[in-house]
């Protein structure tokens, strides 16, 4: 276990790092375009894909040969021997390192050329081949460029993305010694010419594997440059190397793989070079003479403690799944900012590269880079193996808090926790925010050391008075309810967003429910959970399914998508059968977000007055993931008279909210929020439609920083002032 | 043996144009044109190697191009194609929906044909076109042997390594032409 003192070095180191990505302008240009262009890129690949019919199989696959990993090794290994190939099995990384380098030395190599392999990356292979006066070139463009640049890859698809051509032209004129142009097709014009030359003259090959076939003894290599062809078919002697979670059972497993691989990794349908062998291939061993015989042909299976520690661990054994196609890299708000050496570590990055990063390479590295996920669930979008990679990391989050439980956090969770000095504070905070609102609405500029949470974001105020305080002032004017409904209104809307606590009420009112609130309802758990904390989360969720009193309305209504899923999640808290369960069950049965459940109750109605309305509107994580709601929503507003919907880009993209993200990082929140606030900027609407508190508040303080002229609402607000109910 | 069908070798076609590729459909008795025309019409190239297959010696595309001054090299490839800007051979596969040609076979002339040269030209018979993914992986699961190389071929070779812009033509060929024959 790491100590704290180790933590707190990583987290520093990480936080300088962030700072860096942040500030390249090159890493901000062509990293954001890249996610940015992702998503369509992607879609136009998989028109005609029934993607989830690949993705069972694949998960099938992958399963069966992670379920049967020592009979994958051994049929791998007699099936590639019996075609003339040669099969080590490393048990640790050291073995691996040692005997790649055994054979070169054996061989008297003096020059290794390497096509891909992020095993490699893992052994160090590079720095100990170069330590023993064996050179080792990258060939793929990428690599070769971060070979020069002494770095590390940024990325696993497009690992040297961070440099732009000036950059890279003149790592080429330094390593050429003489200029090289900074045109793009020049300096791939000009990698070619050095890299034919290696290729030709290198001692041995060396190839990583993307997919590994037990039942034909296959590797296969995918590429776009050719290098892995290359360094397949020119030296005499070919090194290949793997981990044992690259293992398929068939050959018709591999279609699966490669079906989704390219299209999610670069967008293409199919990269220009997919390679497949199985056993040694004839090679020319003497140009002159043009005589030819089969290569050697040594690959190396990494079969590591490390390795078999995953498939060891329950909440874990799915990261074998992983096919490596940087899906949840693109996708990621957070990666798309500060790219794979911010958000990764010397070898893996993005959302995968936390569990990569904590299991293979460094779990001091882990417990702070796990930190950069917004837990928005974006990557979930595109995974082919439905990797769930929120929930794996916020278990590691989990673990993490346990062992190093912060006395900070866990204060901030206990006082949550106890609701009535919660909520004395936040009145007392009401009160005391006065110097820093100077009279408005916002909070504008903080002092000191919390002024970084108002850059480019305003905080709202306190509500004078909480909702609990007005909700029995409100008249519910309900002739013959249809039912009773509880409102859970959750720390936002009781403390902040009052005037939407209180259309909550009007709207549900109009469709023939009485509400009512119950008074001893407290912080749902939600943060206790983002913060690594389940024990507190459970003493809440008790707190509540004793408060809410669920067998006595027909449902539960929230208009904070983290409150909503929080409370349908708590019958996962307790055991089954026990009167606790029955309870929790209960209420998480009844409990919905409002504008799914106002859309249920008969809520949709062509009405509203006509006053003209133009709006965007931003998908909440929670409400469009989540809970799966982002159609009921766009039917009520679009149904409501005078109102005119214009989707913004990357409408489903994170707000950078995230809870306590904000505070934590809230550089890359900043940045995620101003890419927000230019797309609802450049729809030109009047209005941006909100279905979150906490999405609420962040674009709203974005809004009021840009001095933009939107306004914030509620679908809630929207209903209640169109149809005249306020 | 089946003919390819119109619509098989129209998707083939129009999937390997979109990835920068170039294609021709042909018979057995024009092929030696058809090969002549790949290299020397489309991209000026006078010299070339030819890894030979059954098919390529029947149809005399050596001869064909040889006729038209074209200097070949049908031995000594790992020596001549590090100079030779043509590389001509036959695929034993093609996948219609992606494009792609598909070689198998450890042939190491054939292999280096596709890695070496500045123009792949890749010939294959119409009736080894397979239409769809799916079948591709049937049918090679389906031989008696599993080949110990397969290579499946799409377009010339790229990067987009710099600041994500696409260029063709890395360390394989810069450009591929898929010249598919009738079958008889």
């Amino acid at each position: 276990m790491a100590t704290q003192e180790e933590l707190k070095k990583a987290n520093d180191k990480l936080n300088q790092e962030v700072k860096i990505a942040l500030a390249n302008i090159t890493l901000n240009k062509t990293l954001g375009k890249m996610c940015g262009d992702y998503p369509a890129k992607r879609a136009k690949a998989n028109i005609g894909i029934d993607f989830e019919a690949n993705k069972e199989k694949l998960v099938a696959a992958k399963e069966d040969a992670a379920n049967n990993v020592d009979e994958m090794i051994e049929l791998f290994t007699k099936n590639a021997t019996a075609r003339g190939a040669k099969v080590f099995r490393a048990k640790s990384n050291q073995e691996a390192m040692d005997f790649i380098l055994k054979f070169c030395e054996d061989r008297n190599a003096k020059l290794v050329v390497k096509s891909k392999s992020m095993a490699s990356e893992e052994i160090h292979m590079n720095e100990v081949l170069e330590d023993h006066g064996i050179d080792v070139f990258g060939a793929d463009l990428g690599d070769f460029i971060l070979q020069l640049d002494h770095n590390t890859p940024m990325h696993l698809v497009l690992p040297a993305l961070y440099l732009n051509r000036d950059q890279v032209g003149d790592l080429f004129t330094d390593f050429q010694k003489h200029e090289v142009s900074h045109k793009i097709e020049d300096e791939t014009k000009e990698a070619r010419k050095i890299m034919r030359d290696k290729f030709i003259r290198c001692d041995v090959g060396f190839s990583g594997s993307n997919c590994a076939i037990a039942e034909t003894g296959t590797v296969c290599t995918m590429t776009n440059e050719g290098n892995g062809r290359m360094v397949a078919t020119l030296p005499t002697h070919h090194l290949y190397l793997f981990g044992i979670e690259k293992f398929v059972r068939r050959f018709k497993d591999a279609e699966y793989v490669f079906r989704v691989l390219p299209r999610n990794g670069t967008g293409q349908r199919i990269t220009a070079y997919l390679s497949m062998y199985t056993g040694t291939n004839q090679v020319v061993m003497d140009k002159e003479t043009d005589k030819k015989a089969d290569k050697e042909f040594q690959i190396v299976i990494l079969d590591t403690p490390e390795r078999r520690s995953v498939l060891a661990d329950p909440d874990f054994r799915k990261v074998f799944n992983c096919i490596r196609c940087g899906g949840c890299q693109d996708m990621c708000p957070a990666f798309a900012l500060v790219g794979g050496h911010a958000f990764g570590s010397r070898v893996y990055g993005g959302g995968i590269g936390v569990m990569l990063t904590q299991f293979l390479i460094d779990p001091v590295r882990a417990d702070a880079i796990q930190n950069i996920c917004l837990q928005c669930g974006r990557c979930l979008d595109v995974c082919p193996v439905g990797m769930p990679i929120p929930d794996m990391i916020m278990i590691l989050r989990e673990r993490k808090a346990k062992a190093n439980p912060s006395s900070v956090q866990r204060f901030a969770i206990e006082t949550v926790n106890n609701r009535k000095l919660f909520h004395s504070m936040l009145r007392i905070a009401s009160v005391a925010q006065s110097p820093f609102t100077k009279g408005e609405p916002m909070i504008r500029h903080l002092p000191m050391f919390l002024s970084n949470l108002t850059v480019g974001r305003s905080l709202p105020a306190v509500a004078p008075v909480p909702f609990r305080d007005i909700f029995p002032t409100i008249v519910q004017n309900v002739k013959e309810p249809k039912g009773k409904i509880a409102i859970f209104a959750g720390c936002l809307l009781d403390f902040v967003y009052t005037d939407l606590a209180r259309d909550v009420v009007l709207d549900l009112n109009s469709i023939g429910y009485v509400v009512d609130m119950p008074m001893d309802q407290g912080c749902c758990g939600s943060p206790a959970i983002t913060m690594g904390d389940p024990d507190n989360a459970v003493e809440a969720a008790r707190n509540n399914i004793e408060a809410m009193h669920a067998e006595d309305y027909d449902y539960i209504v929230s208009a904070c998508p983290s409150c909503t899923e929080e409370l349908r999640k708590y019958e996962t808290f307790f055991e089954e059968g026990t009167e606790e369960y029955k309870k929790a069950k209960e209420l998480s049965e009844k409990s919905y977000d409002f504008c799914k459940l106002f859309y249920m109750l008969g809520g949709l109605q062509d009405s509203g007055n006509d006053t003209p309305m133009k709006i965007t509107y931003h998908d909440s994580c929670h409400l469009s993931r989540a809970l799966g709601v982002t159609e009921e929503q766009r039917a009520l507003l679009t149904h409501t008279n005078g109102v005119e919907l214009t989707e913004m880009f990357e409408h489903d993209n994170c707000c950078g909210f995230g809870g306590a993200y904000c505070i934590q990082y809230p550089e890359i929140s900043q940045k995620i929020l101003e890419k927000k606030i230019n797309n609802i900027k450049d729809t030109g609407a009047d209005y941006v439609i909100v279905d979150c508190p906490g999405c609420m508040m962040q674009i709203t303080g974005g809004v009021d920083a840009a001095g933009l002229p939107v306004k914030v609402k509620h679908t809630a607000q929207v209903i209640a002032e169109k149809r005249g109910l306020v | 043996m089946s003919m390819i069908t119109d619509e098989v070798y129209d998707r083939f076609k129009a999937a390997l144009e979109a990835v920068a590729g170039k294609c021709y459909r042909t018979t057995k008795a024009d092929l030696g044109k058809a090969v002549v025309k790949a290299l020397k019409e489309d991209y000026g190239y006078t010299d070339a190697c030819l890894a030979e297959t059954p098919l390529l010696k029947e149809a005399g595309v050596l001869e064909a191009l040889k006729g038209d001054g074209i200097t070949t090299y049908t031995d000594h490839i790992r020596l001549h194609q590090e100079t030779a800007k043509g590389g001509i051979t036959e695929s034993q596969y093609a996948i219609a929906d992606l494009g792609s040609i598909v070689q198998t076979g450890t042939e190491v002339d054939r292999r280096i044909v596709a890695c070496l040269s500045e123009l792949m030209i890749c010939v294959v018979k119409g009736s080894n076109v397979i239409a769809e993914w799916s079948d591709f992986f049937d049918t090679i699961g389906a031989l008696p042997e599993h080949p110990n190389f397969v290579g499946i071929v799409t377009g010339p070779s790229r990067t987009s390594d710099i600041e994500m812009v696409s260029v063709v033509g890395v360390h394989g060929p810069l450009n591929l032409t898929a010249i598919v024959v009738e079958d008889e």
